[in-house]
């Protein structure tokens, strides 16, 4: 078992996770497929929605992963800012996009429920908003990566910004129980156990794992390409300076 | 100042304010700030809300009267109640698909002159309870169905 | 404590005189409300209605523009590095900074919003919680602000940057603020639980924000 300090190599780092990914993007096909059949077609229509419930196993999985992502997001920016390792800030970097996009499928499904069970594609209730807020911290950390083009000052001050965004996560956890919103509050991770039935918990589990493993796999893959582009840049740096061309800079 | 005299100032400010957000907060939230009010916020207000309000609640069981074919203006009423207080409601337009006898509803609109609410806009509300049908029906068969509180969830 | 006043009298004098900042936000202001009504045309009751939270994202929205004023002139003329360097605490000089910027664009703009609700018929009962709602929550505004402006200073042009870093953090404060305005006018209970979590805001802002802008500001100028 390599340590922390080891993996945190980038040589190292590519050399473990390059053959991982394919595994991981197996596992994501097969897990993903079991998800769909066991929603879609292998579990009881809800007592109330009747079949709109199978939303929920797209939805709340995507939910709860644009929150996961984002506390991932934090740690590793804080491992970055604090060691000022590299391999942590490319980790914060690359889990930007792939958490907005699942913050934008949670918000898109949440539509799609919305309309025919609430009777509206959106309200502004309290859990609605700070999920779009945090939409729009995900597009504000992208944008700062990108304005810098010093990476290194752009690792430390992206990753300011995300412990200040950080805030809104428990104001998106807890929105539902400190105001009356119209969201519903919490179904699996609340006092007194799931208040679902353990048959409609299955395909939700399994699509959580689906979307957890499809996370790690694209986060790995987007790591290397991101390593893969900064050598080249190193390496055309490397370049013109042996080949002694003078860039106006 | 030494500078371990103003780190500790420092610390001492940020600590007070932190203190006084929480309590200001926590005092905040202890009031309920709501996306709606219930019948028996309304009931207790000095007199009816001129402006638009969303009410939530539970629709009244045998409340619900749906508009005849021929009706001129076609309008549906209920009431809409949290146990203590009720308010009818009366609406024209697309009802979602939860709405119905018991379900925890949001009613946005206005009041009219004889203290009904005229609404522009019905939502439904979920709770969160998810189960299939059979398992509702049973769980009413042996007398443990809990979730038809007073407070729309 | 000399030289924080000296900092806040310094950016005080530079945003009033001619070409400062603080008329500019001012004008800005005026001109959006003034856009805000020609575009809804003649409907009094419906402008009157809405002037309150139309005043509080305008006032917003000028505050936004002004931002990238904060440290960009100081960037420009070195005194920036001198401030880093020589403040015996950064993240007090930072609070300063956004004290003056509050001084010098908040406070006046809440001294024009009176003349121009009364272009858009506010309410008379309705200038009180507006104006209270302002005073509490612009320095919120500042200290945020602020904050996008120290993350940005080391860029050539950040203003655009600057909105998409700060309007989400804007959101809470735009929320209660505005819902205060509007519940006092109107006599409702939830105009003091929207004034406290307004106060809340801008006291957790009065917190983080200049922590972060002197961690930013560092990262900026190494």
């Amino acid at each position: 078992m390599p340590n922390i300090y080891e993996l945190a190599n980038p040589v190292r780092f590519e050399r473990l996770a390059r053959p991982a990914i394919p595994w991981l993007a197996g596992a994501t096909v097969i897990l993903l497929g079991a998800g769909l059949y066991f929603s879609l077609f292998n579990s009881p229509a809800d007592y109330q929605q009747s079949d709109s419930v199978r939303i929920m196993y797209v939805h709340v999985p995507a939910a709860w992963m644009a929150l996961f992502t984002y506390t991932f997001l934090t740690m590793a920016s804080a491992i970055g800012f604090v060691w000022k390792h590299p391999l942590a800030d490319v980790a914060a970097k690359e889990t930007a996009p792939i958490g907005a996009a699942f913050t934008l499928l949670a918000l898109l499904t949440g539509a799609l429920w919305g309309k025919p069970m609430w009777g509206a594609w959106w309200v502004w209730d309290a859990r609605l908003t700070s999920v779009l807020i945090l939409f729009f911290l995900y597009l504000g950390y992208i944008a700062v990566w990108r304005a810098f083009d010093d990476k290194a000052r752009a690792a430390r001050l992206a990753a300011i910004l995300s412990f200040v965004g950080f805030v809104n996560i428990p104001i998106i956890k807890f929105s539902v129980d400190w105001w009356n919103s119209l969201h519903q509050p919490a179904s699996v991770f609340r006092k007194g156990g799931p208040s679902i039935d353990p048959s409609m918990l299955t395909p939700l589990f399994l699509m959580a794992i689906a979307y957890t493993v499809f996370f790690a796999a694209a986060l790995l893959q987007s790591m290397l390409n991101e390593l893969a582009a900064r050598r080249l840049t190193r390496l055309e740096a490397a370049e013109t300076k042996t080949g002694s061309v003078l860039v106006e800079s | 100042m030494t500078k371990k005299a103003r780190r500790l100032y420092l610390a001492i400010g940020i600590v007070v304010f932190a203190a006084a957000a929480v309590g200001l907060t926590l005092t905040a939230l202890k009031q309920s700030l709501t996306y709606f009010y219930m019948p028996s916020d309304v009931a207790a207000l000095a007199e009816r809300p001129a402006t638009t309000i969303r009410l939530g609640g539970l629709v009244e069981t045998g409340s619900v009267i749906y508009p005849k074919a021929d009706d001129a203006a076609p309008e549906i009423t209920f009431n809409v109640t949290d146990g203590e207080e009720t308010i009818a409601v009366s609406y024209a337009g697309i009802l979602p698909d939860l709405f119905r006898e018991g379900q925890g509803v949001i009613v946005q609109g206005r009041f009219a002159p004889d203290g009904s609410l005229k609404a522009d806009n019905v939502l439904a509300k979920h709770d969160e309870n998810y189960m299939p049908k059979e398992v509702a029906d049973a769980l009413k068969e042996k007398g443990v169905w809990q979730q038809e509180g007073p407070a729309a969830q | 404590m000399r030289a924080l006043s000296a900092i806040i009298l310094r950016d005080l004098k530079l945003a009033f005189r001619a070409g400062g900042g603080s008329m500019q936000a001012v004008s800005f202001f005026a001109i959006v409300i003034v856009l805000f009504a020609l575009a809804i045309g003649p409907d009094i009751p419906l402008i009157s209605k809405i002037a309150s939270p139309l005043l509080w994202a305008c006032a917003l929205l000028s505050t936004l523009i002004s931002l990238d004023q904060i440290y960009r002139a100081d960037r420009e003329d070195g005194s920036l590095d001198v401030i880093v360097a020589t403040s015996e605490e950064l993240v007090v000089t930072c609070v300063a900074k956004a004290a003056a910027h509050w001084l010098s664009t908040g406070l006046p703009l809440i001294l024009a919003t009176p003349a121009l609700a009364i272009l858009l018929n506010l309410e008379a009962g309705a200038y009180g919680p507006l104006i209270l709602s302002l005073l509490i929550g612009t320095p919120g505004l500042s200290l945020i602000g602020a904050f996008a402006a120290a993350l940005t200073v080391s860029l050539p042009r950040a203003s655009l940057l600057i909105s998409i870093i700060v309007s989400p953090l804007f959101v809470p404060i735009l929320i209660f603020g505005s819902g205060a305005a509007t519940a006092g006018a109107g006599g409702d209970p939830q105009f003091m639980s929207n004034l406290m979590l307004l106060g809340a805001s801008t006291l957790f802002a009065a917190i983080f924000a200049p922590l972060a802008s002197a961690a930013a500001l560092r990262s900026n100028l190494d």
